[in-house]
């Protein structure tokens, strides 16, 4: 089930917007403080220039400072934004020689001019005005005191400018955002091209290719391209594992049907009844064989196409084995054999399971013995409780098989490398489905009597989930 | 709420403002002679009858005074004495307008959308009849120096002017004079040698040269001048040919205002069309509107004396008048070359005849 979560544009634009925002909201902070300060740097530079002029016209008669104030100065302080202005001489005594607007001069604010030219904030009735002093040496014949001149205005042009110098840095910061979300939308449609000619040529397919990617990824996209390369891999083997099967289970079919043909072809041709009973005991033989056989691949398929549909009960180990030990023994079947069970633990051992595919298994496992092992041979089946197991053994002491063959015994139509028996070679191949389908484990080994031992181990239910 | 409610209570609301203006008193004051301002009020009242004006035509020493007066602040203040109005505004005194007639008034006759030059008054020379029997009369500033020099037995105490002692508006207009050329000082001077009479305001010159008592004046007020000169043929006014100065009357609403709105009403009028128009065909103040028609325009007096207009200009720059220092040193260089030629070694005892009072009432 494909569940469509957001699209990755939507997703970038997201982080986008996250991270501009953010950054934007320092870059406007700073763009706001630097506005002010390229204002103020601008107007004060005025005052300066204000100051000077009017230092200009500071002269001494007769020992005393005269200052004849210029026009210009004023209309220098006022700027073109036309400021209210202040401006004021001050002697060595921080007396007024000239000046307008009564503005006292703070005389901590007249000590730290005669050190240097300095700029003040300051509210006067309301209303913001930034002063400008400076001290002028100027000598005269008679004396020769420092004069303070300062001058001020009100702020509007500076705070006009800071307006105007602001919305520029706010008007390029959102071009600068635009031109970065389409450039985004650019280098994504180029970076995810890889995805998209991915996505076309796994279009173009055919249903049963399976080969391999043929294509250039780039490395983010190298794993989801293994991944795609290993998913065909499997489903390649898988379905050439089910044409094996099919095959086989074919050729398994026909070699008893061309049996029966001849048989029964020969029969026609005799004259005698004698012969035609012995012809259909034959048949009934082959037929009942071959009724087995499609049996046996009945199940197998049914267990491995049907895994949804189990209907797994809790059940007790020990039980069922002692049940599906008592009813083979009494079969037609094991009377040449000796059928047997170990010592079973004494208490019922519960474990998850179904039950008809767990008895499929054991009846498989005790026929399997029935026929590959010699007549008067001993089958022993018995249960043992491990800490987070439980274990099943069956062990014969027939003749056992090599290493080699037993790696590939639960494989289908595999009969051990014998060719004597009447054994389809199925019944590992169901009873490592019906394993699987448990969650257990199953081992093949050889027995310490010689024989085979098939080790079978289920994981126990835990005592919370007996509860 | 029933609909009927609803008409009631817009009804009222709509008609708050009227109601609330029709007992608004609106206080007018300004140096503005009511004589020649009549028109204008008159038209005023008619558009506005339910503001009840009342205009104190006062000395521009009392206007400023006026202004500083807080416990009873008028509503607008007219002056013609720019310095001073404009050390007010700057001052903080002034309230800002916002309308359309203040953003679209001419910006050199502005500041700050606060103060405004509302009138474009030149600057005049004023003879009598007498005087052109006798000389041909001056047309420049020039001419007039020449004729001082030249003519100076027969013009003896026969000229006046502006003292800039008593007269808020005679110091300006000297200060204007004087930043154009240093020669404005050797006018000073013959007219001291000439012992020139200095009056208070253009209304004495113009009653002295009606009386016969002068022959020639200079630096008039042009509106009164050509007021008066209608009525009295035997005076006539001369827009200098060299460059004639032009002064402008600045209005602004008080900081304090009692009735700001009213206040605004009446500066909207006079800003406005309808109160320009009434100034230029009605009055010799001169619109300073270029939209609007009469014999009183500035745009009329331009096309009559060419563009030798130069108005005081109306910004910071006349706050340079008002400084206590350079007003000394410019009145100490006033009285010296005054008596420089009349009196050549100057006394320095004598120096100051004249009482310094800061602007003495003039109309």
């Amino acid at each position: 089930m494909i569940q469509v979560e957001g699209s990755l544009k939507a997703r970038l634009a997201v982080w986008l917007v996250v991270t501009v925002s953010a950054l934007g909201v320092l870059l406007l902070v700073e763009a706001y403080f630097s506005s002010q300060r390229a204002a103020e740097r601008a107007y004060d530079s005025q005052l300066e220039a204000a100051a000077l002029t009017i230092a200009e016209a500071v002269q001494w008669e007769a020992g005393q400072p005269v200052v004849e104030i210029p026009s210009a100065a004023l209309q220098i302080l006022a700027t073109r934004h036309q400021e209210r202005v202040f401006y004021a001489v001050l002697d060595a005594d921080g007396q007024a020689i000239s000046g307008n607007l009564n503005m006292a001069i703070p005389r901590e604010w007249q000590r730290q001019v005669t050190l240097q030219p300095t700029w003040f904030s300051e509210t006067h009735r309301g209303t913001p005005w930034r002063l400008h002093g400076r001290e002028l040496d100027s000598a005269g014949w008679e004396t020769q005191d420092p004069v303070q001149i300062w001058v001020g205005h009100t702020m509007s042009g500076r705070d006009a400018l800071a307006e105007a110098l602001f919305e520029q840095a706010v008007t390029r910061f959102v071009i600068m955002v635009l031109v970065a979300g389409i450039l985004m939308l650019l280098a994504m449609r180029v970076a995810l091209a890889p995805m998209r000619r991915l996505r076309h040529q796994l279009r173009q397919r055919d249903a049963d290719d399976m080969r391999p990617l043929d294509t250039r990824v780039p490395e983010e996209m190298r794993e989801m391209a293994e991944t795609l390369d290993s998913l065909f891999t499997r489903q390649r083997e898988s379905r050439d594992a089910l044409l094996r099967f099919t095959a086989d289970a074919s050729h398994q079919l026909k070699t008893p049907l061309a049996g029966l043909q001849a048989t029964s072809e020969l029969a026609l041709q005799s004259e005698h009844p004698e012969t035609w009973r012995q012809a259909l005991a034959d048949v009934h033989d082959s037929a009942g064989r071959t009724s087995r056989l499609a049996g046996q691949l009945l199940s197998l398929a049914r267990l491995r196409h049907a895994e949804e549909e189990g209907t797994a009960t809790r059940l007790d180990a020990v039980s069922l084995l002692r049940e599906t030990a008592f009813d083979w023994a009494q079969r037609d079947a094991a009377q040449g054999h000796d059928i047997g069970l170990a010592a079973l633990p004494e208490s019922p051992q519960y474990i998850c399971g179904e039950d008809w595919a767990l008895r499929e298994l054991l009846g498989n496992l005790i026929d399997n013995a029935l026929r590959y092992t010699p007549p008067g041979s001993v089958i022993t089946l018995g249960a043992v409780r491990h800490a987070q197991t439980l274990e099943w053994y069956i062990e014969d002491d027939g003749p056992g098989v090599s290493a080699e063959v037993m790696a590939r015994l639960h494989r289908p139509f595999e009969r051990g490398g014998r060719q004597d028996t009447e054994g389809s070679g199925l019944g590992l191949a169901i009873v490592d489905s019906i394993v699987r389908r448990h969650a257990a484990r199953m081992q093949v080994e050889s027995a310490e009597k010689g024989g085979l031992r098939v080790r079978l181990l289920f994981p126990c239910l835990t005592r919370h989930e007996e509860g | 709420m029933s609909i009927r409610r609803v008409v009631l209570a817009w009804l009222l609301g709509a008609l708050a403002p009227s109601l609330a203006w029709a007992d608004n008193p609106l206080i007018v004051e300004a140096a503005l002679d009511r004589e020649v301002a009549a028109p204008l009020l008159d038209a005023f009242e008619a558009a506005y009858p339910h503001i009840q004006l009342t205009f104190r035509d006062r000395s521009t020493l009392e206007v400023d005074a006026r202004i500083a007066d807080t416990n009873d602040p008028p509503d607008v203040v007219i002056s013609s004495a720019m310095p001073w109005q404009m050390a007010r505004v700057n001052e903080g005194y002034a309230r800002r307008l916002d309308s359309s007639a203040a953003r679209e008034w001419p910006a050199w006759a502005k500041w700050r959308n606060e103060v405004f030059g509302f009138t474009f008054e030149p600057i005049v020379m004023a003879y009598r009849l007498d005087l052109a029997r006798h000389m041909l009369p001056p047309t420049t500033h020039a001419d007039l120096h020449t004729l001082l020099t030249q003519q100076r037995g027969t013009l003896r105490d026969k000229v006046t002017t502006y003292s800039p002692v008593r007269s808020g508006i005679g110091y300006t207009l000297f200060q204007q004079d004087a930043r154009y050329t240093t020669r404005f000082w050797d006018l000073v001077a013959a007219m001291g040698a000439a012992d020139a009479n200095l009056e208070a305001n253009t209304r004495s010159m113009l009653e002295g040269l009606s009386e016969g008592r002068y022959w020639l004046g200079y630096n008039l007020l042009g509106s009164y001048a050509m007021h008066w000169a209608q009525s009295h043929p035997e005076v006539f006014v001369q827009v200098p040919q060299d460059y004639s100065l032009v002064m402008m009357r600045m209005a602004f609403i008080h900081r304090d205002a009692p009735h700001p709105a009213a206040a605004r009403a009446f500066l909207d009028f006079l800003l406005g069309r309808e109160g320009q128009r009434v100034i230029a065909g009605e009055t010799p103040l001169f619109s300073v509107r270029s939209d609007v028609v009469g014999p009183y325009t500035a745009q009329r007096l331009r096309d009559q004396v060419g563009e030798r207009l130069y108005p005081i200009p109306l910004n910071a720059s006349l706050l340079a008048f008002v400084d206590p220092s350079r007003r000394a040193a410019f009145m100490d260089r006033w009285q010296r070359e005054f008596r420089r030629l009349s009196h050549p070694a100057p006394a320095p005892s004598a120096a100051a005849t004249e009482p310094r009072i800061d602007k003495r009432a003039q109309r």
